[in-house]
């Protein structure tokens, strides 16, 4: 009874101005769902529990959906987790399908948020036993298997294997962080570094670095020569949006939301990982994979689908173990201890009320999110007729802003975008493979963390093979991703040599 | 050229414009700025250190009648801001880890009491713990001291160099003291969040971890066959810290059962008469050339903020126990506190 | 026997340095793998670097040299003077509003071809008006933490 008495006008309200909030922070290059959290963290005092909650959620919701709108429309995805729907969404984009495209983004956001949800709902604590079977080793194991994504997202795959692993070198400079439970030491680097990158290169600096700044100075060096006037892509020709491009796409939205969830729920993992190795098992197993990364809606249905679903995931180790699932929650685990409620293995059934309204409002912020993103995406979608020479300064200046706010303001932050920005300009020259450098550069650290930690506390290799069965399962997993890849990979060169 | 003028001009008007409003927002007599930065040692907006902060800036703020926001950049950046600020734009907030990690020999940490100027403490985080599984034949502290006299090896998870480090260094400075020679079974298990050092006890690879009451709470009160299910060894607090909060404790935790858990009832002998404590303090940190008078009219404005009492309660609701102390007299007290800490990790050393 | 094999695998981190142990291995795939691209595609290499020089030195291709290292240019000097700027007007987030005028007009005004008078309002306005409404909305509205 006590429920109803929340769900005030009041509460739907800061759900829907949360989401919208949410995705334009999203939609923003450089600004993520994070930031948006946390910067709406100190209102949430203001409004009380319940509906401190509902802005967060509906933040957090919005915050990962919005991030498709920039990835989709220029080729530069607005948070980490939608790095895989750049590969279909701009593809689709360029020829003029940037609406539809976005559509079946938002469509697999909204049902992978729900599944998720519905997981939390109903399984959350028995999840939550479930994950902490996961030690050092088997999270290392899970980080391999993201690794090995390279294997099949790469153009080529010597090329593509060197980035990956230039990309894990690269996000180990710094010091072996003594949060992590290292000891403090830089390694990789020359003294005079060590001023500014004590900490590493951070990640989001980095990413819109590669995609944000590189876009800008490939296009820059072209000299945009057809720019002045009318931009190139317009929304009026290419397919329009049907729900039946959804017929036959059920499996892979219930795997990719499921694999979504999954890494949500693995503290530690990271949540970009979720919609890297949604993508890539898609591209393994669908029945047909040959147009993906050409422009296929099954690859932003993974992709949207899984980094939507990760919200519900992240939220169980949160409220079952009081632990985090990933850098979002973390913040919003701050509204709960603000409020004076503690979060661990009780708090679900200390707080009933509290669940039942945080699931609604879970809920009411997917459908909001469908709601106003499905009709303003027309209007969204014309961002890609602004002129770039009014829309690069601006993306510009919004990644520095990004760059300077993820980790509450430090200049270094905003040198790391130029770097990484020229960086990869010369790597685009080089031939190395980006996203592979991305992928290396996002989980390498947990990768050495759980590797050194692993052999640390077991002193013997053997034990990535003997530690329990989910270990064996992994390696399993590891083997059949790879030798995929490795197939399709054959397969499509023998396509291609019978075509010429 | 033209463009060298313009940015010129620009930059004349705006920070003329800019400096009148600046000036006009600062007191009279309190020479900070109006808009004032307060970085902290931790990247974690969900943390002890940022929600502390947090209620004493917001407070402060509304005293002095200038903006000021916390930033969550972390040690490094935190020390480098504080260090580029000489004209106070920029304080930190802080705890023990500031001068534990130099006492550790952590790189980059510089000893705080030469490098900047150390201000008044505002509160105690009374939950620093040590916790074992629910079903370990370890029920004391002074079991697991007999216990590594008697030669078992014990492992402890714990973020090396800071806060969480310091109990178990006094552990083992307790088994040198008790046991000389076998101090070495007392092990460290490096690791990093309070998740790692959970999932180490659930997987049975450590015996002890340190915790804290506020997240760890929950975990004791669950039933003894729950692989999750923990107890509660040694809180590390003074007594008398504990008996300053609520009194309905922590979750279903009563201050009388954390009182069971503090010395005298747990014992850590520091040295032949004294047991080990360790509160968690936390404080503010100035740049060296900080003007005195900024830092006076902080202290001044923490000092009615502490006699008003609202922020007491505010501090007790989220299980801080209120402790402020003026910038002298704070920073001889951690001085001290450094002093004694030193000891016991240089005789570990040695 | 079993022992034995699995004692092969054996390995002690010391904590002092463990900080080296995986970069190590990272580092050494890395040089392994680039010698084998080196290896196989050392004949594309020379001619590739040659062309590389060409280009830059602006004696082949299409390479537009005023737009490519204008942006460079005033990007490095967005963010450098933005960070001197920020010293004199501290968390206010002034420089950034300042220099993101500065910044966006003239990268606007540099990759425009030929700007006719319409244009020219049309990117004072823009340059005016987005860094402002970044600026208030962010720093003013939301309280970040602004250059």
């Amino acid at each position: 009874m006590d429920i109803l008495s929340h769900l005030t006008p009041m509460f739907f309200a800061l759900i829907a101005a949360g989401t919208a909030i949410g995705i334009i922070f999203g939609a923003i290059p450089g600004m993520t769902a994070t930031m948006a959290v946390a910067v709406c963290l100190p209102l949430t005092y203001a409004f009380g529990l319940e509906n401190g909650i509902a802005l967060l959620l509906g933040l957090y919701v919005g915050g990962i959906s919005g991030g498709m709108v920039p990835a989709v429309l220029i080729n530069i995805p607005g948070t980490p987790s939608s790095i895989t729907t750049t590969f279909d969404g701009y593809p689709m984009a360029k020829r003029g399908e940037g609406e539809r495209a976005l559509k079946i983004g938002i469509v697999a956001s909204v049902f992978g948020g729900l599944f998720s949800a519905a997981v939390l709902f109903f399984f959350a604590p028995l999840l939550a036993d479930f994950a902490i079977k996961f030690s050092y080793v088997e999270k290392f194991l899970i980080i391999l298997l993201a690794l090995t994504v390279i294997a099949s997202l790469c153009s080529n795959m010597l090329m593509g294997v060197f980035s990956g692993v230039l990309g894990v070198w690269l996000s180990l400079i710094g010091t072996y962080s003594i949060t992590e439970g290292g000891n403090g030491e830089p390694r990789l680097m020359f003294d005079f570094m060590q001023y500014y990158l004590i900490d590493g290169f951070s990640l989001l600096p980095v990413l819109i670095g590669i995609f944000g700044l590189t876009t800008v100075l490939l296009d820059a060096e072209k000299g945009f020569r057809d720019e002045t006037g009318q931009g190139p892509i317009s929304l009026k020709n290419g397919a329009k949006f049907r729900f039946g491009v959804f017929k036959g796409q059920l499996t892979n939205l219930i795997r990719s939301s499921s694999i979504g969830t999954f890494v949500g729920i693995l503290p530690g993992v990271g949540g970009s990982a979720a919609s890297v190795l949604a993508y890539s098992q898609e591209k393994n197993f669908s029945r047909d994979s040959s147009q993906m990364g050409k422009g296929a809606p099954q690859g932003i249905v993974s992709s949207e689908s899984s980094n939507n679903a990760l919200t519900g995931g992240a939220l169980v180790p949160l409220l079952s173990l009081g632990i985090p699932g990933d850098s979002t929650t973390a913040i919003l685990i701050g509204a709960f201890t603000l409020q004076g409620i503690q979060v661990g293995p009780l708090f679900i059934g200390n707080n009933l009320d509290t669940w039942y309204l945080m699931i609604i409002a879970l809920l009411a912020a997917n459908v909001l999110m469908f709601g106003i993103m499905y009709f303003a995406i027309r209007h969204i979608a014309r961002v890609i007729e602004v002129p770039k020479y009014i829309l690069y300064p601006l993306i510009i200046m919004m990644c520095v802003v990004g760059a300077y706010a993820i980790n509450y303001g430090i200049m270094f932050d905003v040198w790391t975008l130029l770097i990484f920005g020229v960086f990869g300009w010369v790597a685009h020259k080089i031939g190395l493979e980006t996203v592979p450098l991305i992928i290396g550069f996002i989980l390498g650290k947990s990768a050495e963390v759980y590797f050194v930690k692993s052999l640390e506390s077991y002193g013997n290799y053997s034990i990535f093979f003997t530690k329990s069965p989910i270990a064996v399962c992994l390696w399993v997993l590891i083997a059949v991703s790879l030798a995929f890849a490795i197939y399709l990979r054959v397969r499509s060169r023998r396509q291609a040599a019978v075509e010429s | 050229m033209k463009a060298i003028w313009s940015k010129t001009c620009l930059a004349v008007v705006a920070s003329a414009a800019i400096g009148m409003s600046a000036s006009a927002q600062a007191a009279d007599d309190c020479p900070l700025p109006g808009n004032l930065r307060v970085v902290i040692g931790s990247t974690s907006t969900g943390g002890d250190t940022y929600q502390n902060s947090s209620i004493v800036v917001d407070q402060l703020a509304d005293k002095l009648d200038i903006n000021a926001k916390v930033d969550a950049v972390g040690v490094m950046p935190g020390f480098q801001a504080l260090e580029r600020s000489r004209h106070g734009n920029t304080v930190m907030i802080f705890h023990d880890g500031a001068y534990l990690g130099n006492l550790y020999g952590v790189n980059g940490y510089p000893d705080i009491f030469d490098k900047f100027i150390v201000g008044p403490t505002i509160a105690i985080n009374p939950g620093n713990a040590y916790l074992v599984p629910k079903d370990s034949p370890y029920q004391s502290m002074s079991d697991i001291i007999e216990a590594a006299g008697d030669g078992k090896q014990i492992k402890v998870a714990i973020q090396p160099g800071s806060v969480s480090e310091i109990g178990f260094s006094a552990l083992k400075n307790a088994v040198r003291m008790k046991y000389p020679g076998k101090e070495g079974n007392i092990v460290a298990v490096n690791t990093g969040s309070q998740a790692d050092k959970n999932q180490l006890l659930f997987d049975g690879a450590v015996d002890v971890i340190n915790g804290s009451v506020q997240a760890n709470e929950q975990y004791t009160q669950l039933p003894a066959d729950d692989q999750k299910a923990m107890r509660f060894v040694w809180i590390t607090a003074r007594e008398q810290t504990i008996a300053e909060t609520d009194e309905a404790g922590m979750g279903d935790t009563t201050r009388e059962q954390l009182l069971q858990y503090v010395t005298p009832n747990v014992s850590v002998p520091m040295t032949a008469d004294q047991d080990f404590t360790f509160d968690k303090e936390f404080f503010f940190l100035y740049n060296k050339d900080m003007d005195p008078a900024a830092i006076q009219c902080i202290d001044d404005a923490l000092a009615e903020i502490y006699d008003e009492g609202e922020i007491q309660q505010q501090q007790k609701r989220s299980f801080f126990v209120p402790d402020f102390k003026p910038s002298q007299e704070a920073a001889s007290y951690l001085k001290e506190k450094n002093d004694q800490y030193k000891t016991i990790i240089n005789d570990l050393k040695g | 026997m079993e022992s034995q094999w699995l004692s092969l695998l054996d390995v002690t981190i010391d904590f002092d340095q463990s900080h080296l142990f995986f970069p190590r291995i990272v580092t050494w795939i890395l040089v392994v793998l680039l010698a084998i691209i080196l290896i196989t595609r050392y004949r594309r290499l020379v001619p590739g670097l040659k062309h590389a020089g060409r280009v830059l030195a602006g004696r082949e291709g299409d390479f537009d040299h005023r737009r490519f290292f204008g942006t460079l240019a005033l990007t490095t000097a967005y963010f450098y003077l933005m960070g001197v700027l920020s010293d004199v007007f501290p968390n206010t987030g002034y420089s950034f509003l300042i220099m993101s005028v500065l910044f966006v007009f003239l990268l606007s005004l540099l990759y425009v071809d030929r700007p006719t008078r319409r244009l020219w309002v049309i990117l004072v306005l823009n340059a005016l008006i987005a860094p402002t409404l970044a600026w208030y909305v962010l720093a003013q509205l939301f309280r970040i933490t602004l250059p």
